[in-house]
């Protein structure tokens, strides 16, 4: 889908969208963007047209000559990220340490998938790190617990309005702020046009419902026997509820109300006909048509991208990112490989995430947030506090909440549309107006301590019962609903 | 060794509790004062942490609170997991996983040391060979033998299709029916090779004049080998197996890189499920709960591991 073609096709949907998703919060104050224009064209022309001095911003919140000591966390590069990534996280701690040469910085990057097991288990100990960067899933659970200190974007030099109102609401706890977003992203679609063109599919049409990929997955499956679309059903892995749940809320579905404006995650939805609806569909492709990989359920979006690319795969939810993953993976390809590494890079395609049979679109509004905990839970005890808001303020700047999420990801704070660096970066970095356009279509995760283990746990539990057989998708989707409520009741095993 | 007390060597026959006993610790306290450094880090690292997961198996810790906010819950957490289908799924598979890891295991390892205790040419290279997967990272084993197994691109899958024995490639991780069987196949592959040294060390303790008279007398091999040898290896035999069951019981990384315990808790042992409900789930209770019992039965493991080695301290003993 061309740029121009995602444009026409979102501008209308996702202003009314925005704003809706706007008037749900108490933002009334001005963003540095006007949310009701949202549009790629809109985001294009913000591009470059205001200056952003870091060092000099974070100097009004702790003086670059403070002498200090600060211990991090954070959710760091993985895997699945592209080299890119690596290189703008190494320049963001040289860059760090360049501005405040005197505070002493301990950083410890960790995969998101272990991340919230290790802290988790250095808080029973009280030996957690002063800062911590959570996804976005994690940080209400923490709040809840006690652990974090209040903190909000007015403690760092910035306004609440100057990040998305989505991820305010996903640091606050109790009407109480514990934190900062340094990120936000939604997913697109990525498809591989080649293979669409060689199954008898339009190459430059995505699927516009979730009927039509389980349609569009078994016609590629048919015709060239290889997988069409790359599910991804294992447990514990953030993977598994960013591609099933933007498919769970398309169809109307949900684990509570959270994909509607005001949610009150009072009323468990998994056993609704439609959450059903959304697991049929899954069913149909693992298990009645065969059109999805086998490995669906002990693998993650990482195992998809060689597949993707070694163009064994015509169909995937992912980030802009990916592009340029699967150029770093074909630079280490050799020979005819590379050539057909090649061939399907030249062949990707995004668009956006398909709808539900209402025309429902939904994505998660996914990211993470930057913590300052409590000093009786950290390693000795203390806190450097201003050392903490000033490694807290540069990394959320307009300048690096950009650069560190670079292709994979949106600024959280929303100043960063504005800068320089993020004409640059949609200058390089192709497909990143589809993400920018589901940003309005973001669903933020029930915001409650209990979200970690239903997304990681209930939720892929319930696609394993069935797509495994070892249930039907309606007792899978109950047992879920009951588990959900169990949990939400404070028992359950 | 002489004692800094200089004192004659205590009657092993004063009997427990009475005076004498007294009198004899007395006399041997320059030697509990040797030991009571190691006493005490023995408290503070294994005894306070079963202290405090038999206190915590009474406790409910719902994810909205601290650990220190666990409120008392009694007896429920080890009724609520007897009552539990998952429970008694996890136990089976445990049991399946441990029985099968370690009786294979040993058959293997067994097999592999009467092969090399024979003398040929190349032994020493296949002995180091088969002790390759014992010694190679148990984490880079499991990542290889998933890329093995996969189901859509394993190198297993691969063979099979391109010699046209199947037309799609196994499914042997992602089947609730296949999926414990193969990672006990791979968990045999890595501990066989420890049933091999331990059985190849005990070989070596074979009279070889036994061997000698009774192939004088007209046993055959097998003869040689029920009557003469398998006797002479039966401590070691049973010291082996109580090794490899308490490892097997005790087994984590193998499962829970492979498959994290699915698809569809296919693959939980105790271990991996303890894990995940203490870990991701954070019901520190329950968790601990398992624990105790996980507890109870290697303890009961380690009875009669130490009552096999005291059988054999009396053979070696002549008594």
């Amino acid at each position: 889908m061309t740029r121009s073609k995602v444009g026409a096709a979102v501008r209308g949907a996702v202003a009314t969208a925005f704003i809706t998703s706007l008037l749900s919060t108490s933002a009334l104050a001005a963003p540095p963007v006007d949310l009701s224009k949202w549009s790629p064209e809109y985001v294009k022309s913000v591009a470059g047209t205001k200056d952003f001095d870091t060092a000099a911003d974070c100097a009004k919140v702790t003086p670059l000559d403070y002498k200090g000591r600060v211990t991090l966390w954070y959710q760091g590069v993985f895997e699945g990220d592209p080299d890119i990534l690596r290189q703008n996280y190494k320049e963001f701690f040289e860059a760090f340490r360049k501005t405040y040469p005197n505070i002493v910085l301990e950083d410890q990057g960790i995969t998101y998938n272990d991340l919230l097991d290790k802290f988790r288990t250095a808080l029973l100990g009280n030996a957690a790190p002063m800062v911590v960067r959570l996804q976005i899933l994690g940080g209400t659970e923490f709040a809840a617990k006690g652990y974090l200190q209040p903190l909000k974007p007015e403690d760092i030099g910035y306004t609440s309005e100057d990040f998305w109102p989505g991820a305010m609401k996903a640091v606050t706890w109790d009407g109480v702020t514990y934190g900062v977003p340094t990120n936000n992203e939604t997913m697109g679609f990525i498809w591989n046009a080649d293979i669409f063109k060689r199954a008898g599919l339009d190459p430059e049409k995505p699927p516009a419902t979730w009927d039509d990929v389980v349609k569009y997955s078994k016609q590629i499956h048919d015709k060239l026997g290889i997988s069409g679309y790359g599910l991804v059903a294992r447990k514990n892995a953030g993977n598994t509820p960013y591609r099933f749940m933007p498919q769970l809320w398309a169809y109307g579905g949900g684990v509570f109300d959270e994909a509607s404006p005001d949610p009150t995650y009072k009323e468990v939805e998994l056993g609704s006909a439609q959450s059903k609806a959304a697991l049929q569909a899954s069913y149909d492709m693992y298990v009645r048509d065969k059109s999805v990989p086998v490995s669906a359920l002990t693998n993650q979006q990482a195992d998809n991208q060689p597949l993707f690319l070694a163009g064994q795969l015509g169909m995937m939810i992912s980030h802009p990112s990916d592009y340029n993953v699967m150029l770093d993976l074909q630079k280490k390809a050799t020979g005819a490989d590379a050539e057909k590494a090649q061939t399907v890079i030249d062949n990707m395609r995004y668009g956006l995430i398909p709808a539900g049979p209402d025309g429902k679109r939904a994505v998660v509004f996914g990211g993470s947030n930057i913590h300052i905990l409590k000093p009786e839970y950290v390693d000795g005890g203390k806190v450097d506090e201003p050392a903490a808001k000033a490694l807290i303020c540069m990394w959320t700047s307009p300048e690096w909440s950009l650069k560190l999420a670079w292709v994979g990801s949106n600024p959280g704070n929303l100043n960063g549309f504005l800068t320089k660096w993020m004409k640059t970066r949609l200058e390089t970095t192709p497909f990143l107006d589809v993400t920018t356009s589901m940003l309005p279509y973001g669903v933020p995760f029930p915001a409650l301590p209990e979200s970690p283990e239903i997304m990681n746990i209930i939720v892929p539990d319930m696609l394993q019962n069935a797509l495994t057989g070892a249930m039907t998708v309606d007792q899978s989707a109950d047992d879920a609903a009951k588990k959900v409520k169990d949990l939400m009741a404070g028992g359950g095993l | 060794m002489t004692t800094a007390t200089g004192r004659a060597e205590p009657s092993r026959t004063t009997p427990r509790g009475e005076p004498g006993a007294l009198r004899a610790m007395w006399q041997h306290r320059v030697d509990y004062a040797y030991v009571l450094p190691s006493i005490v880090v023995m408290l503070i690292v294994i005894a306070y942490p079963i202290y405090y997961t038999i206190d915590l198996s009474f406790y409910k810790t719902p994810p909205s609170l601290q650990l220190r906010d666990k409120i008392f819950v009694g007896m429920e957490n080890y009724t609520a997991i007897l009552s539990s289908d998952v429970f008694w799924r996890v136990t089976w598979n445990t049991v399946v996983w441990t029985v099968g890891s370690t009786v294979f295991s040993f058959m293997l390892g067994f097999g592999a040391a009467l092969a090399l205790h024979r003398d040929f040419f190349g032994r020493g290279v296949m002995r180091a060979i088969l002790i390759i997967p014992w010694v190679i990272s148990a984490v880079a084993a499991s990542y290889i033998w998933k890329w093995i197994y996969h189901s859509d691109f394993g190198v297993i899958g691969a063979v099979l299709v391109g010699l046209g024995i199947t037309s799609r490639p196994p499914n042997f991780i992602d089947n609730v029916d296949t999926v414990l069987p193969a990672l006990i196949v791979v968990n045999i592959w890595r501990e066989f090779p420890f049933a091999m040294i331990m059985m190849m060390a005990g070989l070596q303790t074979v009279p070889d004049q036994l061997l000698r008279a009774a192939k004088v007398d007209g046993a055959n091999t097998w003869q040689r080998f029920w009557h003469v040898t398998f006797p002479h290896l039966s401590s070691v035999s049973t010291v082996t197996i109580l090794l490899l069951a308490v490892s097997n019981f005790n087994s984590f990384i193998i499962p829970w890189i492979m498959t994290g315990g699915g698809p569809s808790n296919a693959s939980h042992i105790w271990i991996t499920h303890i894990y995940e409900l203490a870990f991701g789930r954070q019901r520190w209770g329950v968790a601990s709960a398992y624990s105790v019992l996980l507890f109870l039965i290697l303890m009961t493991l380690g009875y009669f591991y130490v009552r096999a080695l005291g059988g054999n301290e009396s053979k070696d003993r002549g008594t």
